[in-house]
């Protein structure tokens, strides 16, 4: 397994023994005024961002975090605080910040922890090519030949190329005498291009839309997504758009691409099955969702075709780790068996009040925030057939990829989306292109008329980014998606 | 309690120095930001999620005319580093380009928008405040959820031509009161938490609550609305992606491009970016490239007037300078970036506002809306919290959340009244981004799928 250099000036500020005292040290505080419980989570991230886009010189960023965050739990009550690092802000004020968080509570608390054993251990994300030892010049000429040849197109009015890269180490130490140590690389790219013509604007982007697409890999991800192979038919299928009518309003059979299919996970699974969520905890601001905690093993959900599963020991995936953000191990979980509701992406707190052991969702955005129910990496389970098959199967109707915009209720319900593009399917075979598809319809009824799913060879996995809590903090999950058969779906929603 | 401590503008400013001494002056610029935030979240009938956080980010930027180079630490103490990795950088990705000449008329001077009152409320008052708040919603068989937050800001730039420092407070409220299948939801941001009256603001979502509680389904159709704040103000957030920015002028896409000057919305709406004329939201009189903001007024009088804009996109434009607008987004490419967005209020009270409807709806806010067509302004969400039948001028029986898909321009065309009370909301992903509007009262909206 390599491992990143470590003579830059970027590389890790602490030795893994001062970040073991550090964390220690506001744990024992902690436990010194009256904390039942504690943990403390020292993190340090470098992360690494180039864009080109047009109307603007290329923008190259470097940016270094390093903070400690201490969660305790003191007479029932929680309390966090978090502090970044240096020499002059010692970590033990994270440690006193939490205890003062949770003093500061009035009424009645009557937060409980059970027990577990301590979890120690150590993970590095695997990797061929390390990122930052990739030439600047090469990372440049990337960007700079994508956005030059975009623009060189007649009808493209703008485009954004961008490579990224992230680098951190997670370091958690609990009272329960948990010692973990998690080495995390993450590498994407992003391609969108737009073309105009009389007043129409369409957008075309690969290998996502949201933010592009990022993978728990190296340099090499970058190589496989193929950018520059990729932009033809990007820039083609943009100028394409301006000429494709609008998809009209009706009910038709579709088959979304995985792209899209991650995004329906994303928004009407992984957020709808979040427990803190089910149980209120975000009831003022994200919302609650339509699931209920004790409809666990009834709850139809989808059709029998439909499997998803948490599982965050998946390679090459961005929601992959080794333990979670509250020390936990990280273990495949099956969220919605053939349709049923099977489980839920849980923290130890909210899986104790169903008696299940956690589903180790508990996830924080860096060292500064408290850690919350976020996905992991949730996907789909394959069914069989490649997307060939699954036209086929659909016969008529319309195959729908990548999102253009994304809407659904509090309850994760009622959702509405867009699509970047819209191929009309006749007797199995794509004919032609619509622009402004849009579908929607609710949850349970949507996942209930899935027929099919894809076969292991046309599975994906995307990385993105999601928003969460109060003040909003960034989990950063993924999905695995294959294209999905769905009957009877509302289309042309959004006029 | 731990005492929040500033930094100060010397110890700032002294350390953008640093950095900008090795990352090699003319054409190198720098910012840090620090937020120490207390914020007490509840749910559930108990605080659930208190947080004392601190962010800090000082950036360093080196611009030689090929390209921009950051680099960015939480580290104050490694300033110097961060200016000499700037410059190594810019020197890789424009190899041979002289450093480029510093912007002039940056922002010189400390200013202030503290205030004691916010400074002070700490972790017990809010804890009290909310323990208030889910007592009473208990009592009323009902449940309060929300958050209560105080955050202490401090902001330095410097570069060749100047050095500005801001410190100041930033008080927020959020209350959702669920009663039954209805709910209420309150919120507010400010400089001052006095000014927020956030008592009031929990008597009255308890209030709106309880008159929502059993709200009926709503046939798909058009009706005149009256439109509370926070809906407005959703609106408001979309003006950054309707082309009301730089880089859309110079792509030739949205309302300054392609509607510069023309009607596109009703004489009652004016739409400004001012961080300068009032406390209004969370003004910041200078930008992360240390330039004065300056007021944009987007709509005036319901016509297409001006976009943000930065030091890049003013470059590219010709002819324009920055209006104050640099914006960097989390995982995004920079952009200029409206952040004190404010629809100008009306003299009519949301009463008066609901008077003139014979038949149609009162809807205090909207849920997940997203942009669905940029260059048309259509945007879809549902309704979210109490939303009320209005028949012959008076709130009538609650109805449930609806689905709309619908044109922020054309509502803001249909507009006959606007309201008197503005209400501030955050823009999401924006730093600091703030949008603050008055209730509109509009003919024709359109509920359900289309």
């Amino acid at each position: 397994m390599n491992q990143i250099a470590t003579d830059s000036p970027w590389a890790w500020v602490h030795s893994e023994a001062e970040a073991q005292a550090l964390a220690q040290e506001a744990v024992d505080l902690a436990l010194g005024r009256g904390a039942t419980y504690a943990d403390a989570r020292l993190v340090e991230v470098v992360e690494e961002r180039l864009y080109a886009a047009s109307g603007r010189e290329p923008d190259w960023r470097l940016e270094q975090v390093v903070g400690l965050g201490v969660r305790v739990l003191l007479k029932g009550a929680w309390g966090f605080g978090s502090r970044v690092l240096g020499p002059a802000t010692q970590g033990i004020e994270a440690a006193l910040a939490a205890v003062e968080m949770a003093e500061a509570q009035v009424g009645p608390s009557s937060a409980v922890l059970d027990p577990l054993p301590a979890a120690s251990g150590r993970f590095r994300t695997p990797f061929a090519v390390d990122p930052y030892a990739v030439p600047a010049a090469a990372k440049h000429d990337l960007v700079a030949g994508l956005l030059e040849e975009a623009l060189a197109t007649p009808e493209v009015t703008r485009a954004v190329a961008g490579v990224n890269a992230k680098r951190q180490r997670r370091c958690f130490a609990s009272s329960e005498g948990s010692w973990q140590v998690q080495e995390l690389l993450e590498t994407g790219g992003l391609l969108q291009v737009w073309a105009a013509r009389d007043g129409e604007v369409q957008r075309r982007s690969y290998p996502n839309s949201f933010h592009g697409n990022t993978a728990a890999a190296g340099w090499e991800y970058l190589t496989e997504l193929r950018l520059p192979a990729e932009l033809p038919r990007v820039v083609d299928e943009a100028r394409a758009l301006l000429r494709a009518p609008i998809l009209a309003a009706g009910t038709s059979d579709l088959v979304l691409g995985p792209a899209m299919t991650a995004l329906q996970i994303h928004e009407s699974c992984g957020h709808a099955l979040e427990l803190d969520r089910i149980f209120g905890d975000e009831a003022g601001f994200a919302g609650t969702s339509f699931i209920r905690a004790e409809e666990r093993g009834r709850m139809r959900y989808g059709s029998e075709a439909v499997t998803v599963v948490a599982d965050p020991t998946t390679p090459r995936a961005r929601g992959s780790f080794a333990f979670d953000d509250e020390g936990q191990p990280a273990r495949p979980a099956v969220l919605i068996e053939k349709g049923i509701v099977n489980d839920f992406l849980s923290s130890r707190e909210t899986a104790q009040r169903i008696g299940r052991p956690t589903t180790a969702a508990m996830r924080a955005d860096g060292h500064s925030f408290m850690p919350l129910c976020f996905s992991t990496h949730v996907g789909i389970q394959p069914g069989e057939g490649d997307l060939d098959a699954l036209l086929e199967r659909l016969g008529d109707g319309y195959y729908l990829d990548m999102d253009r915009s994304w809407s659904i209720d509090e309850r994760r319900l009622n959702f509405q989306f867009g699509t970047e593009v819209a191929w009309e399917v006749r007797r199995g075979r794509r004919t032609r292109l619509y622009r402004n598809a849009s579908y929607g319809g609710v949850t349970p009824e949507f996942w209930g008329s899935v027929e099919a799913v894809g076969g292991p060879e046309t599975l994906q996995v995307f990385g993105l980014p999601c928003g969460k809590g109060e003040p909003k903090q960034w989990g950063f999950v993924s999905h695995g998606a294959a294209p999905i058969l769905v009957r009877g779906v509302r289309i042309g929603v959004a006029g | 309690m731990i005492a929040a401590r500033l930094r100060g503008r010397d110890a700032l400013v002294s350390r953008l120095e640093e950095a900008l001494r090795e990352a090699g002056g003319d054409g190198a610029r720098a910012f840090v930001t620090v937020r120490q935030g207390e914020h007490t979240r509840f749910a559930g009938g108990r605080v659930h999620q208190p947080q004392a956080v601190e962010e800090v980010q000082l950036m360093v930027t080196v611009d030689r005319g090929g390209g921009a180079a950051r680099v960015a630490t939480s580290r104050l103490e490694d300033a110097r580093a961060a200016g000499a990795e700037a410059l190594r950088r810019a020197a890789a990705l424009s190899p041979g380009h002289p450093p480029e000449e510093g912007a002039p008329g940056a922002a010189s001077g400390s200013f202030s928008h503290w205030h004691e009152d916010t400074a002070a409320w700490d972790a017990g008052a809010r804890s009290q405040l909310a323990s208030v708040a889910m007592t009473l919603a208990r009592a009323a068989g009902a449940t309060a959820n929300g958050m209560l937050s105080r955050v202490l800001v401090e902001m330095a730039t410097a570069g060749s031509t100047g050095s500005a420092y801001l410190r100041a407070t930033e008080a927020a409220a959020t209350l959702l009161v669920r009663q039954g299948a209805g709910s209420a939801y309150r919120g507010d941001l400010g400089r001052s938490v006095e000014q927020m009256a956030v008592e009031e603001l929990v008597r009255s979502a308890l209030a709106e609550a309880a008159a929502a509680r059993d709200p009926e389904p709503l046939p798909p159709g058009t009706y005149d609305v009256v439109l509370g704040p926070l809906a407005v103000g959703d609106m408001l957030t979309f003006f950054g992606g309707m082309g009301f920015t730089g880089d859309a002028v110079a792509a030739g896409a949205g309302a300054v491009a392609t509607r510069k000057g023309q009607p596109v919305a009703s004489e009652l709406v004016t739409v400004a970016d001012d961080a300068l004329s009032a406390e209004v939201g969370l003004p910041i009189p200078f930008d992360i490239e240390g330039m004065p903001k300056v007021q944009v007024p987007m709509l005036d009088r319901g016509r297409v007037r001006g976009a943000v804009f930065d030091l890049g996109t003013a470059r590219a434009a010709g002819g324009t300078k920055t209006t104050g607008h640099a914006h960097i987004g989390r995982e995004e490419a920079p952009c200029p970036t409206p952040a004190n967005l404010i629809l100008r209020p009306g003299s009519s009270t949301t009463a008066e506002l609901i008077q003139g409807v014979d038949d149609g709806l009162y809807i205090s806010r909207f849920h997940y809306t997203r942009m669905v067509d940029p260059e048309a302004s259509t945007f879809t969400g549902v309704t979210r919290d109490a939303a009320f039948r209005i028949r012959e001028g008076r709130l009538a029986g609650p109805v449930a959340s609806s689905r709309f898909t619908e044109e922020v321009l054309g509502i803001m065309r249909r507009t006959d009244g606007v309201g008197s009370q503005l209400v501030s909301q955050p823009i999401m992903n924006v730093w600091n981004g703030v949008a603050s509007a008055p209730s509109l009262r509009v003919r024709g909206f359109r509920l359900g799928f289309r």
